[in-house]
């Protein structure tokens, strides 16, 4: 546990992943993000059909000692929430990149992926 | 400048991670919050809590003089007996919190930490004023404490001196050796488990004490445990936080501490208290259990059918319940034990009810 970066994945400087398949991205917290968060405790997720904009709130995810707001790395619409989090948290803490999925989002702009770090420019951060 | 613990290159090793409290760079946690906390409520678990002050008060005055800045009678406790009490200013409001220690020779009390310059000072300008012979003395940078707590407590530290642990009663405090150290050691600490703690000086001898208790505790899972857990632990038993709690300025009668007081005695704020207690009609401090999913946090508001009746001063998650638990000051006519209310987390009402403190019983490792 701690620093497990995938290749396949794209990733923002405030430690979120997001993965493209079609039209659609998932969206997570990177291994690193729940390793500094620790026990995760309760996650706050976001409505369907919520608009959201890149760089803007997405939802919350509480420590037992912390607050932390994860930022969507992507514009478009909440098509999907991982309703699982919501009575098992933990989740997150020992999956990050597979069961432990945040949202699913309808990309606007496709173009906006280029911004996003790969993985090797990822792992330089963290 | 950031303060550090003579312990800090031991917690580094011990791969602690750490935060900063007002102004000591301490552990926040080792392994896992959750795990310490659960570690403590179930075996045992050692803290290094040293960012608390030390201060002694000696002469020929000390009783009166402790007994004058303090809401308890000091001169009930005898030697070898320590109190939980509080500070007040003239107005009622509380300065600090905390422990004093009757060693016979002289009195300890340990501060809040970053409180001990300014109670050290309080209580040389009321010696001065008051014409007490009698001297505070801050030696918090002399001292590392530490706070071994748990139902494996006792067992671990009985293991390592010749002094009969069983003998060192509730809120008794002696000199004594502990791993062949000298330390003065107590029968209390910040955890409503089993405890006790130990005050070590020189600093560098805290080492070896440190390091023999992990080693004796081994056999029960004993665990370093960092600030994290100290604080759900004690949320989880409603003890207040100084910093949190007292914020703003608030009485001993607001913090639902009256039965600290001694009435029949004189004491600085005394006059301002008795005034309020007349009058009744202060805020008091509440413990809130959620119902709703939520974690309350310092700061949130508390609401009855929209309308403010209080403020939480500190939330977390419980891990023995893992529900959302909080104190806070509520006005005095919608903190019935039972009542609902809301607690106000990101704009969102989050159901909790009243509860008499504490959240978690004693019995509970029993019973999990």
């Amino acid at each position: 546990m701690g620093d497990e970066v995938r290749n396949n994945l794209k990733y923002t400087d405030t430690h979120e992943w997001l993965k493209l398949s079609g039209e659609n991205a998932r969206v997570g917290i990177t291994d690193h993000a729940q390793s500094q968060l620790t026990d995760i405790v309760f996650v706050e997720l976001p409505q369907i059909d919520k608009e959201v904009k890149k760089g803007e709130e997405l939802c919350v995810v509480e420590s037992v000692k912390s607050v932390s707001e994860i930022y969507s790395p992507i514009t478009g619409k909440i098509i999907n929430v991982n309703k699982k989090l919501e009575d098992n948290p933990e989740i997150i803490n020992k999956n990050p990149y597979d069961d432990g999925w945040l949202v699913e989002i309808k990309v606007k702009d496709k173009s906006e992926i280029n911004s996003l770090l790969d993985a090797e420019s990822y792992k330089k951060i963290i | 400048m950031v303060l550090r613990s003579a312990l800090y290159e031991i917690h580094k090793r011990l791969d602690a991670h750490f935060t900063e409290f007002v102004g000591f760079e301490m552990p926040l946690y080792f392994s896992s919050i959750k795990d310490e906390h659960l570690a403590v409520r179930k075996a045992v678990g050692l803290f290094d809590v040293s960012h608390m002050s030390n201060v002694w008060i000696e002469g020929k005055d000390a009783m009166k003089l402790l007994s004058l800045c303090t809401v308890a009678d000091v001169p009930k406790y005898l030697e070898n007996q320590s109190q939980y009490t509080v500070i007040l200013r003239e107005n009622g409001t509380v300065i600090d919190d905390t422990i004093f220690m009757n060693l016979g020779d002289k009195y300890m009390i340990i501060p809040n930490a970053g409180m001990s310059t300014i109670v050290t000072k309080w209580l040389n300008d009321k010696a001065k004023e008051y014409k007490l012979n009698a001297k505070a003395e801050d030696v918090s940078r002399d001292f590392v404490i530490l706070a071994i707590q748990g139902l494996r407590s006792r067992e671990t530290l009985q293991k390592i001196t010749k002094i009969d642990m069983n003998n060192v009663k509730f809120f008794g405090c002696q000199y004594g050796k502990i791993a062949d150290v000298d330390c003065i050691i107590s029968h209390t600490g910040y955890t409503g488990e089993l405890g006790f703690e130990l005050q070590i000086t020189p600093t560098k001898k805290a080492e070896i004490v440190f390091n023999k208790i992990l080693e004796a505790g081994a056999e029960f899972g004993i665990k370093p445990i960092g600030l994290g857990a100290r604080d759900t632990l004690r949320l989880e038993k409603c003890f207040i936080l100084a910093g949190n709690e007292f914020e703003g300025g608030r009485t001993p009668l607001e913090a639902t501490l009256s039965w600290l007081i001694h009435w029949d005695h004189e004491f600085i704020g005394k006059e301002a208290i008795l005034k309020q207690k007349e009058k009744g009609d202060y805020e008091r401090l509440t413990c809130l259990e959620c119902i709703d999913k939520g974690i309350p946090r310092h700061g949130c508001e508390i609401q009855k059918n929209g309308m403010n009746v209080g403020i939480v001063t500190s939330g977390t998650l419980s891990p023995c319940l893992n529900k959302g638990i909080a104190m806070g000051y509520v006005h005095k006519d919608f903190r019935e034990p039972e009542s609902i209310l809301d607690i106000i987390v990101r704009e969102k009402p989050v159901k909790a009810k009243v509860v008499k403190p504490p959240f978690v019983p004693k019995d509970w490792a029993s019973r999990n």
